[in-house]
C-alpha cells in the first residue's frame, strides 16, 4: 500500500532566533538543567528523603526484595537458569521428545535419549546437557515442552570457573529443581 | 665552600615546583577520570563509582572500604597496566610507540610558566656539601621566561602531533580520519585562540604570566574587561584539547574510537591522560589569564593582604597556591559540566563555527581592542562598554555574514544515495533467491 500525500506530515525545524544563532545563551540554559540534576543527585544515600537515582546496589539489594510494581522480580514470568522437573516418584519428567533442542535458537540443549526403564513412557534422557553460556534465556524450551519437564527458574546469578563447569548436566539440573521448588512451584 | 653561580634560589624553587606540579598533574589526570564519572553520574541521576576504596582486599584495612569510590583511579590505572600491550600487524612500529608519548608531553610542558604562588621570599636554602643559599625573592613557577604566552601557544599547538601520528601509524583508515580531523580542527582553532590572547596581551602590554596577574590585581579581572575574548579562549581551549563538544577526532559513532582505536594498555591510557592534562592546563591558563590567577577581590583587607602580589611571605604563597588551585578545580568541573550538557558538534559544524564564527569575531575583538589601546581607553569600564557594543554588533552582523551551502550531497560514482547525473544505479536485490521473486529494478539518477 502506498502512502497517500495527505497522510504525510511534513515537519521543518523553526529557524534560529538571534539569541539562538550565537549559541552561548542557549548553552547556559542547558547548564541550568544539568546543574539542577547535579545538585539534586549530589550526596544522595539510601537514607535521603528524595531519591532521583534508581540504581540498585546489587549484592546488598536485589530485585527479589522489591514489590513487582517498583520493578521487582515477578517470579512466574522470570526467566533465569533452567531446571528439570521431577514427577511424583522423584524421577525426571522428561520424555526425550527432542522438542526443546529443536526449538532452541541458541542450540544449547543436547539430549541423548535411551529406552525408558519405566513403563509409563518409551524414552527418557540418558544425558541432558544445557550450555548455560550459550543459552539466551528466551524460554522457548519451556514453551515447547509437552510434559512441563523443563522450566526456567528465578535464579539468575550463576557463576562458574570454567566453560566446562557452565555446561549443566542432568544431575545438576535436577539439583536445581530440588533447590528452587520451594521458591517457584511447578 | 663556594657555591657555583648557576645555583640560585630561583633554580631550586623552579625545580621543586616542576617536580611537584608534574606529579600533581599526573595524579590529577587520574582523579579527573573519577571526577568526570562522578559528575556525569550525578547529572544523569545515577550514583557513579562507589565501591572501590583503599582496603585492597585486606581485612585489617576494612575501615577504608567504599570511600565513595575514591580508589577507582588506582584500580583503573592498575587495570590498564596489566592489559596486554598489543601492537597490530603492519603498523608503523616506531611512530606507533612514539605517538602516545608525543601526545602527553605538550600539556605537561605548558605548565612550566604558570606562576602558582606568585613571588615568594625563599628562606635559607641548603645545598648538600656546598653550604646555604641566602634568602631571595623568587617566583613560584617552573620557568619565568620572557616570551611567556607565546610559549603557551607554541606548546599547545604541538599537541596535535601525537594524535595525528597515532592515527597515521595505526594503519587504519578510521584512525587516520580521526587524526586528520584533529589536525584540521587544531589549525582552525589555533587562529582564534591566538587572536583572543592577542587582544588580552594588547590590553596588558606584557607577555609575562606574572605581569598578567599583577595587571588584573590593579585593574580588575580580564573576564570583566574582555568577556568576548574570554569566551573565545575557553571555547578554543576546549577545541585544542579535543575535549567535548569538539571531540570529533574520537567520534565513536563515525570513527569507531578515532585515533586511539588500535592502541591498548598503557599506550591507550596515555591518550585519556593527555586529554585530562590538557583540560587541567587549559583550566589553569584560563584561571591565570582571565580570572586573576591567585588574586581574589579582597581589597577591603588593606593593600598587603595574603593574596596581593607584594606579599612574599610563606603563608601568602600557600594561600595563593590554594586559591589558584581552587579556581583551576572549579574550571575543570565546569569543563566536565560542558561535556555532559552539550552534544558533540557535527564535523562540518565544528569547521563552520571555527571559520565563520570564531575567527571573524576574534579578529573583530582584536581590532576594537587595538583601537581602544591606541586611544588609551584600557580602564575596566571602557573595555566593558566596548565589549557590550561588540556583542550587539556581532548579534546583528553574524546572521548577515555570507554562509556557504551545505555540501552533504556530492555526487559519487557508484553511490546508491547520490549517484552521478545519468548514472544507472542498481537498487534491486542481488541475491539469487531474491532475484527470482523480484527482477532487478534499475533507477536512473535524475
Amino acid at each position: 500500500m502506498t502512502v497517500r500525500e495527505q497522510d504525510i506530515l511534513r515537519l521543518s525545524p523553526k529557524p534560529l532566533g538571534a539569541m539562538e544563532s550565537i549559541y552561548l545563551p542557549e548553552v547556559f540554559k542547558g547548564f541550568g538543567t544539568t546543574l539542577k540534576h547535579l545538585f539534586t543527585s549530589f550526596g544522595q544515600s539510601k537514607f535521603s528523603p528524595v531519591k532521583t537515582s534508581r540504581t540498585m546496589q546489587y549484592p546488598e539489594e536485589r530485585r527479589e526484595q522489591l514489590p513487582v510494581e517498583e520493578g521487582g522480580q515477578y517470579a512466574p514470568n522470570f526467566r533465569g537458569v533452567h531446571r528439570l522437573n521431577r514427577d511424583e516418584a522423584g524421577r525426571v519428567k522428561c520424555v526425550a521428545c527432542m522438542m526443546c533442542p529443536t526449538i532452541c535458537p541458541a542450540r544449547c540443549i543436547h539430549i541423548e535419549a535411551a529406552e525408558s526403564p519405566w513403563d509409563d513412557r518409551e524414552k527418557y534422557p540418558k544425558k541432558f546437557e544445557i550450555d548455560e553460556l550459550r543459552c539466551i534465556y528466551c524460554g522457548m524450551c519451556e514453551e515447547a515442552c509437552p510434559v512441563d519437564a523443563i522450566e526456567l527458574t528465578t535464579e539468575y546469578d550463576i557463576v562458574g570457573r570454567s566453560r566446562q563447569e557452565m555446561i549443566f548436566d542432568k544431575e545438576k539440573l535436577l539439583e536445581i529443581y530440588d533447590v528452587t521448588i520451594s521458591k517457584k512451584p511447578m | 665552600m663556594h657555591i657555583p653561580e648557576f645555583l640560585t634560589s630561583q633554580l631550586l624553587v623552579s625545580v621543586a615546583v616542576l617536580l611537584v606540579v608534574f606529579h600533581v598533574i599526573l595524579g590529577g589526570a587520574g582523579m579527573c577520570i573519577y571526577l568526570e564519572r562522578k559528575i556525569s553520574a550525578y547529572i544523569q541521576d545515577r550514583i557513579g563509582p562507589n565501591r572501590v576504596g583503599f582496603d585492597f582486599g585486606l581485612p585489617f584495612l576494612a575501615f577504608l572500604k567504599g570511600m565513595w569510590g575514591l580508589g577507582q583511579f588506582l584500580a583503573d590505572g592498575l587495570k590498564l597496566f596489566l592489559k596486554e600491550d598489543y601492537t597490530p600487524a603492519r603498523v608503523d612500529k616506531i611512530l606507533f610507540a612514539l605517538a602516545p608519548a608525543l601526545v602527553v608531553i605538550p600539556p605537561l610542558v605548558t605548565f612550566a610558566i604558570i606562576p602558582w604562588g606568585g613571588s615568594w621570599e625563599a628562606p635559607w636554602l641548603p645545598i648538600p656539601f656546598l653550604g646555604w643559599l641566602p634568602p631571595a625573592v623568587v617566583l613560584v613557577a617552573g620557568a619565568n621566561i620572557s616570551v611567556g604566552m607565546v610559549y603557551v601557544l607554541a606548546a599547545a599547538s604541538l599537541g596535535v602531533y601525537g594524535i595525528t601520528l597515532g592515527g597515521w601509524a595505526s594503519n587504519n583508515k578510521y584512525s587516520f580520519f580521526g587524526g586528520l580531523r584533529a589536525t584540521a580542527q587544531m589549525i582552525s582553532y589555533e587562529i582564534p585562540m591566538g587572536l583572543s590572547l592577542l587582544a588580552v596581551l594588547l590590553t596588558i602590554g606584557s607577555l609575562l604570566p606574572e605581569q598578567i596577574i599583577r595587571w588584573q590585581y590593579q585593574h580588575g579581572w580580564l573576564i570583566l574587561s574582555q568577556p568576548i575574548a574570554a569566551a573565545l579562549f575557553y571555547v578554543t581551549a576546549l577545541a585544542e584539547g579535543n575535549r567535548a563538544p569538539f571531540d570529533n577526532a574520537e567520534c565513536e559513532q563515525e570513527l569507531v574510537g578515532g585515533f586511539h582505536t588500535e592502541f591498548s594498555s598503557m599506550r591507550f591510557a596515555l591518550y585519556p591522560l593527555a586529554e585530562y592534562a590538557h583540560l587541567i592546563t587549559g583550566s589553569a591558563l584560563f584561571a591565570m589569564i582571565f580570572l586573576g590567577g591567585y588574586h581574589l577581590p579582597l581589597g577591603f583587607l588593606g593593600s598587603n593582604h595574603l593574596l596581593s602580589p607584594e606579599n612574599v611571605t610563606t603563608l601568602g604563597m600557600i594561600a595563593k597556591i590554594a586559591v589558584f588551585g581552587g579556581k583551576t578545580f572549579l574550571l575543570i568541573c565546569f569543563g566536565m559540566l560542558i561535556r555532559w550538557t552539550i552534544p558533540r558538534l557535527r564535523y562540518d559544524q565544528v569547521m563552520t563555527t571555527g571559520w565563520q564564527g570564531a575567527i571573524p569575531i576574534s579578529l573583530f575583538v582584536v581590532i576594537v581592542t587595538s583601537v581602544m589601546v591606541y586611544f588609551g581607553q584600557t580602564s575596566l569600564l571602557a573595555l566593558l562598554g566596548a565589549n557590550v557594543a561588540m556583542f550587539f554588533v556581532i548579534l546583528i552582523a553574524l546572521p548577515l555574514m555570507p554562509k556557504t551551502a551545505s555540501n552533504a550531497r556530492i555526487p559519487l560514482y557508484g553511490s546508491r544515495y547520490s549517484p552521478m547525473e545519468g548514472e544507472r544505479v542498481l537498487t534491486g536485490p542481488t541475491n539469487a533467491t531474491a532475484l527470482e521473486d523480484r527482477p532487478v529494478q534499475g533507477t536512473l539518477a535524475s
